[in-house]
């Protein structure tokens, strides 16, 4: 059975659909920004919302919006000289960088590349570089493109087209020149700029039959561990997959994992849909080198935990409904930001 | 102009004349220039209707726009409640819902005996009431000031809503059965909070504090305005003791500089403000700091009451009064004794409507009442005496409850509030009473075989389907029913969107929480079939294996192998890579697809020979080679490459690498192909001209070999 923690939970009702949602890395110590990208059924507009956050006296208000031309599939927010930088794809194939400022986050310019230029319409994934301008974008349509960012003009090249033989779901940088994706069937793939024209390695799932049958739908990668892919999907399951140990993968969580080699009693924080997984920014000073680092998921079955290897999984959050993204404050890692699937945003301080 | 479709989408006149209520007439703003000649109407998102209009056709080219698409919403909505509320009510009703029909089913599997079904049922409903109830609150109206203002008269935390109002009204009915002894002063509190929502119909009491509030900064000498003690008299009519003491001590004879010669006429406002500030209530407790003496038992309650009117009666008699020169002080305390004393004229002219009368006739004139029947007679009597100007949505629900007619409540909530209402509501009712509960759960003939209960559940599950955001708790409403629901879930499901991964997902974790395999399947059938004709190839193949259909599988596979690369050193076949690993395991089910399989293998081993010359590299290929050849999925233009690809496995200098069955099945199988040859539509291999002559001759010496080799 997994643990509880205590932390102060604050829900803010949206009237609205949240797709996705980051924390905007800001200069400022005082002034806390939510980047929200947002789909109003009612008027069908998709939009990019910066709200404030202040924890005394509560209060989460709207400050600029963006509208986007169609529904946003993915964001990722970073910070690059004085400017917080907001990348974010939509489901008919653009991406759009916003920038703003990066002490009262006030929405300064935008550059875009259309649709059909990088991606099909379909689902698309962006990754952008922690502190630099590059983008990686993978899509439905198997085509992998870099996107270099400069102040008011774009520079992208393709990297990979598989012409849909291959659909990629979710990607991470690993380092300036490598990121790996993930894909159908559980399959994570390791890529190198450097050596174009395919993967350089693959992870194969094919010792677990439930595994394959699975999605990834988020991957991460420690900046201090680079050799190692943390990859979540389908049925639970969320695996370190280690480039020095290709074929025994290390489960942390999952259904489908009960006889994986060298992983006897794992615990199962959800039995659905895992969306998102990133490595908790706030680790204990125990922590063994050896064992995978913490990691936070959110589910379609409402949780929003925290796994360890060897240890009790950690619920942060159990809600009715799904939570489909979140996001840990790089700057406070005890604040977490979710968006709940019944028009709301959840803000957690954990004690 | 408002037409009027038929069938064919001709539009025939339409006469205004019958002025029906029950017609609801939409005016569409459409800018077409020319008259419109066709109509075509279709349901859009939720209760929208999308309507198509064609404009005639016109002669010249520039004439502007030949058509026009224009949604329109159907019924105005609730007024104060609007979309995006109503779906928030919807989400955060779910859960109470949900622990409600748990426990019922839990309490029925444990104990048959309705005895102790009744007994502590109630309390279960109570707190499914609760959790609605705050769900209800309307936005709460910023943080009260630090320092009381001594003008505010009126407060207000939160702005009340019909909706909250109407369900706590059956909650004190129906639910409540622990504050059933004080179910008089329930309603006086329950007025007291939204007394402020009949002002829509009517004067209220509450509307005249307001304006009498707004007005207080203008007025000099308070106890001259005959208002102050109009408005005094009312407010202490329905009970609302703390706002009449308040307003009591706004009295000019307060004031420091008049105490001294206005010393009796004060004396007088305290007296009476103490008589109002200790007025005995048949109640447990009253909320902090609210005034009155609250009893828990009847006894006690009387003795009280009896001393208290004693008190009345006295100071009414007192000789002060005629001591007092203020002749307006004077009338007007006399007049709030009266309505302490239950004068019926008195009250009457204090209330603004009959519900206010009704509630002071609780207070001061059958202050022991209890029982619903006499309450309804006296509402009859109430009415009688105020006549309604109009009907109020939360009158009708009152007179419906009073009356004891479960029908008549239900028909109230679902015309008044809509089927969240009365799908949640009917919790409220069936808790009330067993003959409710009979009513709403037997199946009716008329109704197709369920229930009430069934039908209005089945209804709202129907309106949240409608919606994009709320399809997904549907569900929950369509499984409490037990004749209907599954088979509207399975239509649910089946027409929700498979366009994205997410809401596929999410759409097949609902079956997998139903046990819904087969549905599911067929959900991911369609989906497979959608990336495939959108290109997205890896997906299809991924769903459809999800899907386990072999049927489609094989047929893609007819497709796929097109564009296959079909020789060694064909660089393309390298990107099929990927969907190979996709394919995984021989465990599961790949259709035809399992060709790339042996086909990667193959072509991995033969590489292999190419590179190095080791014999157990070729060993392998051949292997390969022959299961490929053995296997029925293997399409038959594929034979003639591959042999044409093994050439050097067949010439093996060593030793002969295929036995002389085996040399003997990749003979018919040539033979097999030249016969093939000669039928129509066959599509001749991109191979050199004397392929198939060298691979007889290959294969020959082979078996030649072979022959003497054994």
């Amino acid at each position: 059975m997994a643990v509880t923690a205590n932390s102060e939970i604050h829900r803010f009702p949206q009237y609205k659909y949240i797709d996705a949602v980051r924390w905007l890395p800001v200069l400022s110590a005082f002034n806390r920004f939510a980047v929200l990208a947002t789909s109003d059924f009612d008027s069908n507009l998709s939009s990019i919302e910066i709200h404030s956050f202040k924890p005394n006296p509560l209060s989460f208000e709207f400050q600029s919006s963006w509208t986007s031309p169609s529904p946003i599939s993915s964001i990722k927010s970073s910070q690059f000289l004085q400017k917080s930088i907001i990348a974010s794809s939509t489901s008919s194939g653009s991406l759009h960088f916003l920038f703003a400022d990066s002490t009262d986050a006030r929405l300064v310019s935008e550059v875009s590349v259309p649709e059909n230029e990088l991606h099909l319409e379909g689902k698309c994934c962006i990754d952008l570089m922690d502190g630099g301008v590059e983008c990686v974008t993978v899509g439905d349509d198997g085509r992998i493109n870099l996107v270099t960012v400069g102040d008011s003009n774009l520079n992208y090249r393709r990297l990979f087209d598989s012409g849909g033989l291959v659909s990629y779901t979710s990607v991470k940088w690993a380092s300036p020149v490598e990121f790996a994706t993930g894909g159908y069937g559980f399959g994570l793939h390791w890529w190198d700029q450097r050596k174009p024209g395919g993967p350089v390695s693959q992870f194969k799932g094919n010792w677990d039959k439930n595994l394959n049958s699975g999605i990834v739908h988020s991957i991460d990668i420690h900046p201090s561990r680079k050799h190692t892919c943390l990859a979540a999907g389908s049925l639970g399951t969320v695996l370190a997959w280690d480039l020095r140990m290709q074929q025994q993968p290390i489960i942390l969580s999952g259904t489908g994992a009960g006889d994986g080699a060298g992983n006897t009693a794992v615990q199962s924080i959800s039995e659905s849909e895992v969306w998102e997984v990133q490595y908790d920014r706030c680790i204990k000073s125990n922590t063994s080198s050896t064992r995978i680092l913490p990691a936070m998921i959110c589910s379609e079955d409402g949780i929003l935990g925290v796994i360890e290897q060897g240890e009790e999984p950690i619920e942060l959050l159990a809600e009715p409904c799904a939570i489909n993204s979140f996001d840990i404050d790089r700057h406070n890692p005890l604040d977490v930001i979710c968006s709940l699937e019944w028009e709301s945003v959840a803000i957690l301080t954990r004690q | 102009m408002s037409p009027n479709t038929v069938d064919n989408g001709t539009l025939i006149p339409f006469s205004g004349e019958t002025n029906n209520d029950s017609l609801a007439i939409y005016p569409l703003h459409h800018t077409l220039t020319r008259p419109v000649s066709r109509l075509a109407i279709s349901w859009s998102r939720g209760n929208s209707l999308r309507v198509s209009l064609f404009a005639e056709p016109s002669q010249t080219s520039d004439a502007g726009d030949g058509a026009k698409v224009i949604e329109v919403k159907l019924g105005g909505g609730d007024p104060e409640i609007d979309d995006a509320d109503w779906r928030r009510i919807a989400y955060g009703s779910v859960a109470p819902f949900a622990l409600l029909q748990s426990r019922r089913s839990a309490i029925s599997n444990m104990s048959k005996s309705p005895s102790t079904y009744q007994l502590d049922w109630w309390e279960h409903v109570l707190q499914y009431s609760k959790e609605i109830t705050s769900l209800l609150a309307g936005p709460k109206l910023g943080p009260s000031p630090i320092i009381d203002d001594p003008n505010e008269i009126v407060k207000k935390n939160e702005e009340p809503t019909c909706l909250k109002a109407a369900w706590e009204l059956m909650e004190i009915f129906y639910v409540d059965k622990q504050s059933q002894a004080w179910l008089p002063e329930r309603l006086v509190d329950w007025l007291a909070d939204y007394d402020s929502l009949f002002t829509s119909t009517q004067e209220t009491i509450h509307g005249k504090l307001v304006d009498f509030q707004n007005d207080l900064v203008n007025i000099q000498v308070i106890e001259d305005d005959p208002r102050y003690w109009e408005v005094m008299s009312s407010a202490l009519s329905v009970g609302w003791l703390d706002i009449v003491v308040k307003m009591l001590r706004l009295h000019g004879s307060y004031q420091l500089d008049q105490l001294s010669n206005r010393e009796l006429e004060n004396g007088l406002v305290e007296a009476v403000a103490v008589l109002i500030s200790k007025m005995p209530r048949l109640r447990p407790e009253s909320a902090a700091g609210n005034l009155g003496e609250c009893f828990k038992s009847k006894p006690d309650f009387i003795k009280a009451w009896e001393k208290w009117r004693s008190q009345i009666t006295k100071l009414d008699c007192s000789p002060f009064w005629i001591q007092c020169d203020n002749q307006q002080t004077r009338v007007g305390l006399r007049n709030l004794l009266q309505v302490m004393l239950g004068n019926t004229e008195s009250l009457c002219t204090a209330s603004c409507y009959w519900v206010e009368l009704y509630i002071s006739h609780f207070l001061y004139i059958r202050p022991f009442m209890i029982g619903v029947e006499s309450m309804y007679n006296l509402a009859q009597k109430c009415i009688q005496l105020k006549p309604p100007t109009g009907t109020h949505r939360l009158t009708g629900l009152l007179i419906g409850i009073l009356g004891e007619n479960t029908e008549v409540v239900l028909a109230e909530i679902s015309r008044e509030f809509g089927p969240w209402m009365v799908a949640h509501a009917v919790e409220l009712l069936t808790a009330g009473s067993e003959q409710a509960e009979i009513l709403l759960y037997d199946e009716r003939y008329n109704l197709g075989g369920i229930s009430m209960v069934e039908l209005h559940r089945l209804a709202y599950a129907q309106v949240l389907s409608s919606h994009a955001l709320t399809w997904q708790i549907a569900p929950i409403y369509l499984t409490s029913c037990m004749k209907q629901g599954m088979g509207l879930l399975e239509n649910l499901l089946y027409r929700q969107s498979v366009q994205h991964n997410n809401m596929l997902l999410k759409n097949i974790e609902i079956c997998r929480l139903y046990e819904l395999d087969h549905i599911s399947s067929n959900i991911m059938k369609v989906a497979g079939v959608y990336h495939w004709k959108h290109g997205r190839k890896g997906a299809g193949v991924f769903w459809l294996q999800q899907s386990q259909d072999t049927n489609c599988l094989d047929r893609i596979a007819q497709q796929l192998f097109d564009s296959v690369g079909k020789s060694i050193s064909d660089e393309s076949f390298k990107q099929w890579e990927g969907l190979i690993e996709l394919l995984g395991s021989e465990s599961k089910p790949a259709g035809g697809l399992e060709f790339l399989h042996k086909y990667r293998d193959f072509k991995k081993s033969l590489q292999m020979v190419y590179s190095g010359k080791s014999t157990d590299a070729a060993r392998q290929a051949v292997g390969s080679l022959i299961l490929l050849m053995k296997n029925p999925s293997t399409p038959q233009r594929f034979w003639l490459p591959l042999l044409f690809d093994s050439l050097k496995l067949l010439n093996w200098k060593d030793s002969p690498l295929l036995s002389v069955s085996e040399t003997n099945l990749l003979l018919n199988k040539l033979q097999e192909f030249s016969l093939a040859r000669q039928r129509p539509h066959f599509t001749e291999p991109n191979l050199p001209p004397q392929a198939l002559s060298s691979i007889r001759l290959a294969l020959a010496t082979n078996l030649g070999r072979a022959i003497l080799d054994e």
